[in-house]
């Protein structure tokens, strides 16, 4: 069982939320279109995923000038489940054929285009992933506190072949987010593709959504390049936030005028 | 002269100084069998008891083996097993003590010498591979690793960054800022140029290995300035090759600093860090022409402890060595020529040796004098080093060059780029 001391009512209160049932703010398939090309064309160099510093950003020409909306995702998770692996997926970068420890916190920025379903609006979420290697999350006091500060969503890991990053996961919600809190919370099981040593079953991640009722993605080691892989999971982060900062204005849909649902400082 | 040029390829073993028992192993592929380390490590011992420091020794099939103890309490090996390699003692030498600055880099001098449980000590040490295993592959494309020179890239107006960079490091609340281009360093405050030299060739690599991500706030120690109490390295990737760095203290946040200050500062100077990173292959301004037959050079100031290294990019045209073998050789060379007759840069006095390794003595070097000037000819290459009070140059060439013509290539060579940069 994955349930620890004191968090009935963590998860109490997770199940209250009520879950927008994916694609209904934002259309899922849009980067399969052929009129999301421009837009997905400017995070693409060739082949590969353009690398962006940070005083860079998506350059589109006048007439496709869209805004930008800039999150911070917390990547949490035991040591070895793949955190830095998973950021360096979703920006596209090359995933280190070696695992090593992250021994600080390592941000990456990933630019996401989106179409809204309602208006047809499209926006460019900047996502900040912040990874911080668990060990020295355990030696330094300073450090999660630090990825805490401000965050907008975190991603809770497991990995499929290591139970006890699975089990692990109710202590990583308690540690990084108060019950009221208003953080996007994911999980996500990394190396689904090695079944063969899979020690985390699909019954016990069925049990666990019921319980805990968050949204479960599966990432395996596809070859990175193509959207397809990463698209599901950057979609529903992107819903997941939208959502979030709708309920925050308190109004269900943004205006179009303004490009985004609340002031959100450094656009 | 041939087989002493080529690389072979090493080992790394870390034990506990007192009971030998193994604390981690890099390198190439294969392990070593536990026999041979604990042989290794037995050897070293047995010379303790008898009262003597085993410090080196060179197989009959020429590979070479380097014993360290560092502190008291970790003993570090350097094996290199290629039979006929290049691989010089102080190569080893200076791969050890580079591990060892990476461990106290990462985990703090305390932690390493205080260690109580061995076992947890393990898992710690795990997070320090990625630096020593940058180091064994040669730290990238530079020559810090061996010099403990900082690897420069010099910028033809490097006054506007210089601004950007005190001004933002100070807004930082720190007194320590640096920018790096592909690990190299453009400018740095003052107070970073202070840090010991083997700590500013650390920090540019601690940063290579963050080559993807935009930001960090890296817990790091300073193995000569601050061993046991962290600090925060905050880094941001300003483009993809251009990294600035602050050292600081418990303010400000990673966010703070990156939301409010970097933008501010950097915005405006986008161009000229594009500018930067063009050069970075070169590490020379363009206004520098160096002769049609220098295929690569080191030149180091002496003084600052700095050292710019360039090798000729681009088409090789047959008989000459590529680029990567040019700066291999280049390495090479300054460990030949440093180690033999210019001397080793060591902090301090130029022109005093070796002043830190009371094992190396005199006689190995074999000079009463200090040598200014040599050569090597090889069948791939020519190769000339100089040495000024305040310069060494370490110049490479091909081997259609006169050999009689090599000393006033060379010492031209230094006078250009001398008065045209003001390294």
């Amino acid at each position: 069982m994955i349930k620890s001391r004191g968090s009935a009512e963590l998860e109490a209160s997770f199940t209250m939320i009520p879950p927008q049932p994916p694609g209904s703010l934002i259309l899922i398939d849009w980067y399969r279109s052929a009129d999301s090309k421009e837009y997905f064309n400017r995070i693409k160099n060739k082949k590969q995923r353009r690398r962006f510093g940070l005083l860079e950003a998506p350059v589109l020409p006048p007439h496709l000038s869209v805004d930008t909306v800039r999150y911070k995702v917390f990547i949490s998770g035991k040591s070895g489940v793949g955190k830095t692996a998973l950021a360096a997926r979703l920006s596209g970068l090359d995933i280190p054929n070696m695992h090593y420890e992250t021994t600080g916190i390592e941000s990456t920025v990933v630019f996401w285009p989106v179409k809204l379903r309602d208006n047809g609006q499209v926006l460019f979420f900047r996502l900040q992933l912040w990874d911080c290697g668990e060990n020295a999350l355990r030696r330094f006091d300073h450090l999660l506190p630090s990825c805490k500060e401000q965050v907008d969503a975190i991603l809770f890991l497991f990995s499929f072949t290591d139970r006890a990053s699975f089990e692990d996961l109710s202590n990583q919600i308690a540690r990084s987010s108060e019950p009221s809190d208003s953080v996007v919370k994911l999980i996500v099981g990394t190396k689904f593709d090695l079944f063969m040593h899979a020690d985390v079953t699909d019954q016990d991640v069925r049990k666990f959504q019921e319980v805990w009722g968050l949204p479960v993605f599966r990432m395996g080691a596809d070859v990175v390049g193509a959207f397809g892989e990463v698209a599901p999971l950057l979609n529903a982060l992107a819903e997941s936030l939208w959502h979030q900062d709708c309920m925050m204005v308190g109004a269900a849909r943004p205006s179009p005028a303004t490009g985004g649902p609340g002031p959100r400082p450094g656009v | 002269m041939c087989a002493m040029l080529q690389a072979g390829s090493l080992h790394l073993l870390c034990l506990t100084a007192s009971s030998g028992v193994p604390l981690f192993s890099r390198g190439v592929s294969r392990q070593l069998p536990f026999s041979v380390i604990g042989s290794l490590n037995g050897v070293h011992m047995f010379g303790g008891g008898q009262g003597a420091v085993l410090s080196c020794c060179e197989t009959d099939s020429g590979g070479r083996v380097v014993w360290k103890v560092f502190q008291e309490s970790v003993m570090l090996i350097a094996v290199n097993g290629e039979q006929g390699g290049a691989v010089d003692d102080f190569q080893l030498r200076r791969l050890l003590e580079n591990t060892w600055n990476c461990m106290v880099l990462v985990l703090g001098q305390d932690e390493l010498v205080n260690a109580r449980n061995v076992e947890r000590l393990k898992r710690d040490l795990r997070s320090c591979y990625r630096l020593i295993d940058l180091f064994l592959e040669g730290a990238g494309d530079g020559m810090g690793d061996l010099t403990h020179c900082a690897d420069c890239l010099l910028v033809p107006q490097p006054g506007p960054l210089q601004e950007a960079l005190d001004t933002f490091t100070q807004a930082s609340e720190s007194e320590f800022g640096c920018l790096l281009v592909h690990g190299k360093v453009v400018v740095a405050t003052e107070k970073w140029w202070r840090l010991a030299p083997q700590e500013v060739v650390l920090l540019s690599a601690l940063v290579r290995t963050f080559s993807g991500s935009s930001s960090c706030d890296h817990p790091v120690f300073l193995p000569q300035g601050s061993p046991t109490v962290p600090l925060r390295l905050l880094r941001f990737q300003l483009l993809p090759g251009a990294d600035l760095c602050v050292l600081c203290g418990p303010a400000p946040s990673l966010q703070t600093a990156e939301s409010q200050l970097v933008a501010r500062f950097w915005c405006p100077l986008v161009e000229t860090l594009r500018g930067c990173l063009a050069l970075s292959g070169r590490c020379l301004p363009g206004s520098v022409k160096l002769h049609g037959d220098v295929l690569g050079l080191l030149l180091i100031n002496r003084e600052s402890r700095r050292a710019v290294s360039t090798v000729t990019p681009g088409d090789t045209p047959p008989g000459r060595p590529r680029p990567a073998r040019c700066r291999e050789l280049l390495r090479l060379f300054y460990v030949f020529a440093a180690t033999r007759y210019l001397g080793p840069e060591e902090a301090g006095v130029p022109g005093e040796r070796r002043q830190g390794d009371p094992l190396e003595e005199d006689f190995t070097l074999g000079f009463s004098h200090q040598p200014l000037q040599c050569y090597l000819v090889t069948e791939e290459c020519k190769l000339f080093g100089l040495q000024t009070p305040q310069h060494q140059l370490y110049l490479l060439m091909p081997v259609s060059v006169p050999t009689f013509a090599l000393r006033s290539l060379a010492t031209r060579t230094l006078s250009a780029l001398t008065s045209s940069t003001g390294f």
